[in-house]
């Protein structure tokens, strides 16, 4: 088989495994918020902690296992002047990484100690979100196959979650002002975030300097969440559109569905984990040398 | 669920799904003059200063994300409302 005709069945079969949610809710009733429910497999609880493995921890591991397993192999298998795909595809994110997104963001004195920190923010959200547009076989419903005892093939992002989002949000916070404190001291930490402003109005702007870091977490964990779950429902229910207003007129709806999955595939999934990355990166960067 | 079964549910539904709607398209609004005019800038700036095209190209990018995100925040208190409300 010759690689274009490869790449062409491999369309088809993602195009048709897309259509699977459809039809696979023929006979139940379709809601597209289910596929956010988040059911554990494997229940673990630590008193009032809850650590069950769920559908986005199973993508998180995924993520985790490309990063950490899949990628350092490709490394020691030797790297080479002539690189080979795998090499390529490093080389090309750790490149993009450094000029687009640390020496954009990070002051030349930071770069050492928190590139990897950013680049690592990059790569896992940029993947997770690449991943998430893979049908996997754990949505954790029934029926829709052949074969029933199968779970039906799903699309979800842990990205789509807002406890993943806000997990990252909550690190790069506590970092920004661990690190201004290292460097400035608590004093003049607190000092950096003074305006040049008359006397009177110094408290006024001085709340409002509080406030918006603290909105800060709101606006990070909020816009990659928004993002990736917008996007999956607007797939999920495009795809299912002919199921949920009960006619072969929703059938329309799919190259609309397909549409959206390119747009997402290629732009928004790498496009929100560059967000991301940068806007951390100049965070920590104006902790460390405040612009003013 | 998103929408209740029974008759006497008629105008709480109606009112659900009219803010699903509401926020979405209203939202959408601004976010869409903003995007359009980021990219109009950029062609404008490009035309001028053809050297700088990846540079720009990679703050278009960057603005066009922050900016599309405000979309999306419309959308999910429309989600909020028709979903959990």
């Amino acid at each position: 088989m010759t690689r274009a005709r490869f790449r062409a069945a491999l369309a088809a079969a993602s195009a048709g495994l897309l259509a699977i949610p459809a039809v696979a809710s023929a006979n139940a009733k379709f809601d597209p918020s289910t596929e956010f429910k988040t059911n554990a497999y494997i229940p673990i609880k630590i008193g009032p902690i809850d650590l069950s493995v769920n559908k986005a921890v199973i993508y998180l591991l995924i993520t985790t296992f490309i990063l950490c397993v899949i990628a350092p192999l490709i490394v020691r298998a030797g790297l080479r002047a002539r690189p080979g795909r795998g090499q390529n595809v490093l080389e090309l994110a750790y490149e993009f990484a450094e000029t687009q997104i640390a020496k954009v963001s990070l002051p030349a004195k930071a770069m050492p100690t928190w590139f990897p920190y950013v680049t690592t923010l990059f790569l896992f959200i940029a993947i997770n979100n690449l991943i998430s547009f893979v049908p996997l076989p754990i949505s954790g419903e029934h029926g829709g196959l052949p074969v029933s005892s199968l779970a039906d093939f799903g699309l979800y992002a842990a990205t789509a979650n807002i406890n993943v989002t806000l997990a990252l949000t909550i690190m790069t916070f506590l970092i920004t002002h661990i690190v201004g404190v290292r460097t400035h001291g608590s004093r003049g930490y607190i000092k950096t975030m003074e305006p040049e402003a008359p006397r009177a109005l110094k408290p006024f702007i001085f709340a409002i300097e509080i406030l918006s870091q603290i909105l800060r977490l709101v606006s990070l964990s909020v816009r990659l969440f928004a993002n990736m779950l917008a996007g999956h429902l607007l797939i999920i229910m495009a795809a299912g559109f002919a199921v949920l207003t009960g006619s072969f007129i929703g059938l329309v709806a799919i190259p609309f569905a397909l549409f959206f999955y390119v747009l997402e595939w290629v732009l928004i999934a790498g496009l929100q984990g560059f967000i991301f990355a940068l806007l951390s990166g100049i965070y920590i960067g104006y902790a460390i040398e405040a612009p003013h | 669920m998103a929408l209740n079964g029974s008759a006497s549910d008629i105008g709480l539904n109606a009112a659900k799904t009219l803010t699903l709607g509401l926020s979405t398209g209203l939202g959408a609004i601004g976010p869409g003059v903003g995007v359009g005019y980021i990219m109009g800038k950029t062609v404008e700036a490009v035309a001028r200063q053809p050297e700088l095209r990846g540079e720009l190209l990679s703050l278009t990018f960057l603005g066009l994300a922050l900016t599309e995100a405000i979309t999306f925040y419309a959308l999910l208190m429309g989600f909020v409302a028709f979903f959990i409300g």
